[in-house]
């Protein structure tokens, strides 16, 4: 593995920093902490709730449940924002679990990459992303339908059911998709 | 844990990150990721690649009520509504310091700080584990570690409020050895308020993931009003 990838990036750093100010029970690093990533967490809500309200409400929990395990995000717990993307998504997927939502809402999905009225983050896509090389290149060696059903699983919170009904294939087929879409992206990643 | 279980290892924890392992399977899953090292490892390592599956995600602002909602519930206040307030009780603070530090230093001279609550956590031989307090409006909580029984490498002891008719609320990692203190948040505040019973569960190094217990409750010990 490319370790130069591995690297904190300065928005790791600043990050970090801000989710230790957390701990310490600083309530304006939380509220930097808010303004530099609550775009990205909103966007990643809203594409699996499709509920603008119940984002809302996710987002409220999500940044509650920082504060209060931001003393756990230690250097062992990686990269600052997936951690918190990873609060995030669990919260939405649990969300989902619970209230039966989803399946039938996806009409009311933005299309990927559009921007609503008050979306504007001044963020630039992917900007608070870490590069990945590596990644990336194994991304590259999946099929179409391999990473495209990846995204759907990952960005959208789609089930197994939901892609196979959205993109009109075999409920098979696509698990068989998914399963060898992961397997060839972990055969790549520990090449 | 042989090579074969070691790939059905990671092939859960991508298929749990990626978000299609579901129901039984997916609870299932976060239970024994909160249990297992090398569980939780192999998930933040697909946590942290697939991330870029989001390369695409276009940040939306959330709407302006948002945060304000968010700093209600924790009972945060920035520090230019501090400072606003500050101002208002200015004249009535400068009457009251002298007061009050008049009353403060008579006080101190005659009293001792007492605790609000206060609960001791046992072994079943008796013995005591942890002495905790709870000082202030419910403000503060000190935990003194007396004797601990063995833990578990790489894991952590957790405490819980049993709040009356809710889920648990992680009161924090108790210390090892010697004595922690923290500020407790307002919802924390507020579970301790309705809970006669805290809980120690044994989580994962920093505590649990999940913002709930996920190992096993070691202890379970009544919360008093201290004499």
């Amino acid at each position: 593995m490319n370790p130069a990838a591995e690297r904190p990036t300065e928005f790791d750093e600043q990050l970090q920093s801000l989710l230790g100010r957390c701990a310490a029970a600083d309530a304006d690093a939380l509220q930097r902490l808010y303004a530099l990533v609550s775009p990205i967490l909103f966007a990643c809500l809203t594409r699996i709730l499709r509920r603008r309200a119940l984002a809302e409400e996710a987002l409220q929990d999500v940044f509650i449940s920082i504060w209060q395990q931001a003393g756990q995000f230690t250097a062992i717990r990686g990269r600052p924002m997936a951690w918190m993307m990873s609060i995030a998504r669990y919260r939405a997927i649990d969300l989902l679990r619970r209230e039966r939502y989803a399946p039938t809402l996806v009409a009311e999905l933005p299309e990927r990459r559009s921007i609503d009225a008050d979306s504007e983050s001044g963020g630039g896509s992917a900007a608070w992303l870490p590069s990945s090389e590596l990644m990336e290149r194994c991304l590259a060696l999946l099929s179409e339908m391999q990473a495209r059903c990846l995204e759907m699983a990952f960005v959208d919170g789609s089930s197994h059911e939901d892609i196979a009904r959205l993109i009109g294939s075999p409920l098979g087929t696509v698990k068989s998709w998914i399963r060898r879409g992961l397997r060839s992206l972990r055969q790549c990643l520990e090449s | 844990m042989t090579p074969d279980n070691l790939e059905i290892v990671d092939r859960l924890a991508s298929e749990y990150v990626l978000g299609t392992l579901r129901g039984l399977a997916r609870r299932r899953f976060e239970r024994w990721r909160t249990s297992t090292p090398l569980v939780d490892q192999r998930c933040r390592f697909w946590e942290e690649r697939l991330m870029r599956l989001a390369k695409d995600l276009t940040p939306v602002q959330p709407p302006a009520h948002v945060w304000p909602a968010i700093q209600r519930r924790l009972k945060l206040t920035t520090p230019r509504h501090a400072l606003r307030r500050m101002r208002s009780f200015a004249l009535a603070a400068s009457v009251l310091l002298v007061v009050g530090l008049a009353g403060l230093l008579y006080w101190r001279s005659h009293q001792t700080i007492h605790a609000t609550f206060v609960s001791t956590i046992s072994a079943k031989s008796g013995e005591h584990v942890w002495e905790l307090e709870v000082f202030g409006n419910l403000d503060r909580l000190v935990a003194h570690a007396a004797r601990l029984p063995a833990r578990p490498a790489g894991r952590d002891y957790e405490l819980w409020a049993l709040p009356k008719g809710g889920a648990p609320v992680s009161l924090g990692v108790l210390p090892s050895e010697g004595t922690s203190s923290r500020i407790l948040t307002a919802i924390q505040k507020r579970a301790l308020a309705i809970s006669s019973q805290v809980a120690v569960s044994i989580e994962p190094l920093g505590g649990s993931p999940t913002g709930q217990p996920t190992g096993d409750i070691v202890f379970v010990a009544p919360l008093r009003t201290a004499s």
